[in-house]
């Protein structure tokens, strides 16, 4: 802050302005031959400035009163303060007022004594008795003179007055006509010209009668009586004519008398004036008090705004804090305790805001590891999943899906059980984890197959606990499908056992053949009887085993040959269909079904080897010992999902289906229920499929056995 | 006003209350109608001299009269003026008289004194009235000899006549400043003198 704001120097600029005035009202009052005009000047800007100080204040009552309805903050700590500061400003003030009222009031009126005033006009009323006798002397002369002036005519007139005058000691003689004319006049004061006229109503007193004698101050004269009688003319009493006569007071009486005048005039001017002085310091007074009182009033409005400001800024920073505007800073409010409220206001807000960016930034990092791990479990081969405490599933990765081929995302938040309900083939997953979570071991590892809808797999599963009590516990459970390796594992087994066989066994067939015939051919002829007959067989049953070894061996060399696929656009629909109806003929005992989809998508592979895989699937079928009447169902359809693009076919008979133990070596040569067949049927099938880069898989159904193969089309499927 | 107010009102609310208070103390220290009325004014050109009569009706408010009668003097002028109309420009003055004349009450001879202060010439009256009307009675006042006038100009000749309040006592004064009865004018009257 930089001194005082603008708004207080305004104000004490005005105050000071105004004491001003108040002090030149005050002084005009005292003192108007200096001020003059200026105090009515200063009565209207000090009536004006009543007036704007009214508005002002009507102004911030109505505002005060707004808020107060709209319940702004610290409106209500403004009112109070505003009350206890008129109290504290207007109490005192009108006390003061009462009583400068009261010894004005009194003040005045002291100066002013009834016995004084009872004195002075005992004086007058003395001065003037005094003056009555004298009056009655003079009117006495007058009226002796004028009976001397009765038969005196107008002409002679002026002569008789100058003698009557000296006679009578008038100052001044006139004989005035009927008409008001002055027909004669003699004066003492030789330089006046002209006679002192009486006035008309005097003159019309005398027309009625009446004689007429008063006082008249006469300027620079000094005090006269004058005097007016009657004075009949020598014509009769009907031409009345009036003598006046003006007499000099003596100079002793004169000035007495001018004294008790002017002492009786000024007290009674001054006591007139004693209204309009208390008027005038009244007015003052009150003007001075209102004015004060008023800019007190306004005052106190910006004082008490100006001291809540800070506090009702401070509610209304603590309400912006409890709804969450952290950060919030209030404007800086002086170095008294109300400052340092608002400075630590201030600090703890500040810091308030610094731990909020601080968790908002580390909950950034932890969102943006946790979208990196996820990334990283999402590109991982092996399936992850994450159980909580309570053995529900919190996290997993694609991988795990698709190892499992369960929908995972509808067991989110339950135990594995829940989705065991819909998805029996998921239990023993589900089995061996409860059954290493009950153990409540550290970390474990297992092996299991498990029969998805994909087909059967072999996991190797380890599971460890997580760190962490309550909710960070739980366990991770980490599997691999180890399917594909072991199966691969075997076939470059078993294909190095073909190889071998066909090479090992091949080699000394053909001699035993060309033996047996030689034996035959050279022996037999020499032979007769049954000896001869007995050589036949024999060399008969060699030949043909060793034929049946040969064809045997060829198979195996066939198995463990490498691929020659000649690959062309196949309608694997169609040579579904042929297949299917070679065999329809020809099995007269078993029904085969197609169910084939229209859609399906060409596909590029061989057809002789496809031919050989369906006879292969058909015929298996067709051996499964369904112990009544054979119903086989061939249906194709494209694959969805994961797998879209490609084709699979499922075959389904009603037989007894695999024996469980079988399942995980279905697909091994030599590996058979049947009673017949040579054992390499399936495996043969599946080294196609293989060479396809195609899948099968084999799983027990209701009512049978169903062996799915999935093979992938070509460029894009069409 | 009234077709004004609306517009202060929207422009500015204090300003409009500012004006409505300066009208009121305008309305407040304006004198009233009554008072001094000058009756007749007549003006002719006597032995070659152009003189003024006329009739004024002095009338005191009760106010001046009492305080006339406690002994405060009061001090009426009467003023004349003849002007040369310029149209173009404020007028001239050709010739500017005034006449003042202290009033007070003899208190000893319960008299009524009528001085003008000028001549030091003083009368006194039995009645307030009979003074008034010897105040109010304008005869044959010498205005400015015709040879001074121009023939071919018109003037206008102005009286007017007011209590001084600035003669008065200066306590009274500071009231009277502010007292509507002690505004005492008339309203100023000319004529048109053509020589």
């Amino acid at each position: 802050m930089s001194g005082l704001p603008r708004q207080a120097i305004v104000r004490i600029l005005l105050s000071v302005l105004l004491i001003l005035s108040l002090y030149l009202l005050s002084a005009a009052t005292e003192n108007s031959s200096r001020f003059g005009r200026l105090y009515l000047w200063l009565l209207l800007i000090n009536g004006v400035v009543l007036v704007v100080l009214s508005g002002l204040i009507i102004n911030n009552l109505q505002r005060l009163v707004r808020s107060l309805r709209a319940r702004e903050t610290g409106s209500r700590l403004t009112l109070r303060l505003m009350a206890l500061f008129v109290v504290l400003a207007v109490l005192p003030g009108l006390v003061v007022y009462g009583f400068s009222m009261q010894f004005l009031q009194r003040g005045v009126d002291s100066w002013f004594d009834v016995r004084v005033e009872n004195a002075l006009e005992d004086a007058l009323a003395l001065s003037q008795a005094s003056l009555d006798q004298r009056m009655r002397d003079m009117q006495q002369r007058l009226e002796e003179a004028a009976r001397d002036l009765a038969d005196v005519s107008q002409e002679m007139a002026p002569i008789t007055l100058g003698d009557l005058r000296a006679r009578t000691g008038a100052s001044e003689l006139t004989l005035i006509g009927e008409n008001g004319r002055i027909i004669a006049a003699s004066s003492m004061d030789t330089d006046s010209i002209l006679p002192n006229r009486p006035e008309e109503s005097i003159l019309l007193q005398l027309r009625q009668g009446r004689p007429y004698v008063g006082l008249d101050p006469i300027e620079n004269a000094g005090l006269h009586i004058r005097a007016l009688v009657r004075a009949p003319g020598p014509d009769g009493p009907g031409n009345t004519r009036i003598l006046q006569g003006l007499f000099q007071v003596s100079p002793r009486i004169n000035d007495l008398a001018d004294e008790v005048e002017t002492a009786f005039s000024e007290y009674r001017e001054l006591a007139y004036l004693r209204g309009p002085l208390k008027d005038s310091f009244i007015l003052t007074l009150s003007l001075v008090l209102l004015v004060s009182l008023l800019f007190a009033v306004w005052s106190a409005f910006y004082l008490a705004r100006r001291l809540v400001a800070p506090v009702s800024r401070l509610a209304e920073g603590t309400r912006a804090m409890a709804a969450g505007e952290y950060g919030t800073q209030l404007p800086p409010a002086g170095n008294d305790e109300l400052g340092f409220l608002v400075r630590s206001f201030n600090d703890m807000s500040r810091r308030v805001a610094d731990v909020r960016d601080a968790a908002r930034q580390s909950q950034t990092l932890v969102e943006s590891q946790r979208a990196y791990l996820e990334t990283v479990l999402g590109r991982l081969s092996s399936g992850v999943l994450a159980l909580g405490p309570d053995g529900t599933l919190r996290t997993y990765n694609q991988a795990a899906v698709d190892i499992l081929s369960v929908p995972l995302h509808e067991g989110t938040g339950q135990p594995l059980s829940a989705l065991v309900q819909r998805f029996p083939d998921f239990s023993p997953f589900v089995e061996q984890i409860d059954a290493h979570q009950h153990e409540a071991e550290g970390e474990w590892r297992a092996e299991l197959s498990l029969d998805t809808r994909e087909g059967r797999r072999s996991l190797i599963c380890s599971g460890a606990l997580l760190p962490g009590e309550g909710e960070g516990g739980g366990e991770v459970i980490v599997f691999d499908d180890v399917t594909t390796l072991i199966q691969a594992q075997r076939d470059a087994a078993w294909g190095e056992v073909a190889r071998r066989l066909a090479h090992e066994i091949r080699n000394p067939l053909t001699p035993i053949q060309l033996s047996a015939e030689r034996l035959q051919h050279k022996v037999g002829n020499r032979l007769s009887g049954d000896e001869a007959a007995l050589l036949q067989r024999a060399t008969e049953t060699i030949i043909h085993q060793v034929e049946a070894m040969k064809e045997m061996v060829q198979a195996f060399s066939e198995y463990a040959r490498p691929p020659v696929l000649q690959l062309q656009r196949v309608d694997f629909n169609a040579l579904v269909q042929e297949v299917v109806e070679l065999y329809r003929g020809q099995a007269a005992q078993a029904s085969i079904r197609t169910d084939l989809d229209d859609q399906l998508p060409w596909l590029e592979a061989d057809p002789g080897r496809l031919r050989q895989l369906l006879n292969n699937l058909i015929r298996n079928a067709l051996e499964a010992d369904a112990g009544g009447a054979c119903e086989i169902v061939v249906s194709t359809r494209r694959r969805s999902g994961r797998h879209a693009g490609g084709v699979e076919l499922d075959i389904e008979d009603n037989g007894p289906g695999f024996a469980d133990a079988m399942l995980d070596q279905l697909f091994e040569p030599y590996v058979s229920t049947k009673p017949r067949g040579s054992g390499l049927g399936l495996a043969i099938v599946k080294k196609i499929v293989e060479e396809h880069n195609g899948s099968i898989s084999a799983r027990n159904v209701e009512g049978g056995a169903r062996l799915s193969v999935r093979l992938p089309t070509g460029e894009n499927g069409q | 006003m009234a077709s004004t107010m609306p517009v202060w009102t929207s422009a500015s609310p204090r300003a409009a209350l500012l004006v409505a208070l300066l009208c009121l103390a305008a309305v407040g220290i304006s004198p009233p109608a009554a008072g001094f009325s000058v009756a007749s004014l007549e003006q002719r050109f006597a032995n070659g001299l152009l003189v003024v009569d006329g009739r004024i009706d002095y009338s005191l408010t009760a106010t001046a009269t009492e305080a006339l009668e406690s002994g405060v003097d009061l001090v009426i002028s009467q003023r004349l003026s003849l002007d040369r109309p310029r149209w173009w420009w404020r007028d001239v003055e050709v010739v500017g008289q005034e006449r003042r004349y202290r009033l007070a009450y003899h208190a000893m001879s319960r008299r009524y004194v009528l001085n003008r202060l000028a001549s030091g010439e003083s009368r006194s009256y039995r009645s307030l009235d009979a003074l008034l009307t010897r105040l109010g009675t304008i005869e044959a006042w010498p205005v400015i000899g015709r040879d001074r006038l121009d023939d071919q100009q018109t003037y206008r000749l102005r009286f007017e006549t007011e209590l001084d309040v600035d003669a008065l006592p200066r306590l009274l004064r500071t009231v009277a400043w502010a007292s509507a009865d002690w505004q005492l004018r008339s309203e100023p009257q000319t004529l048109e003198v053509r020589p």
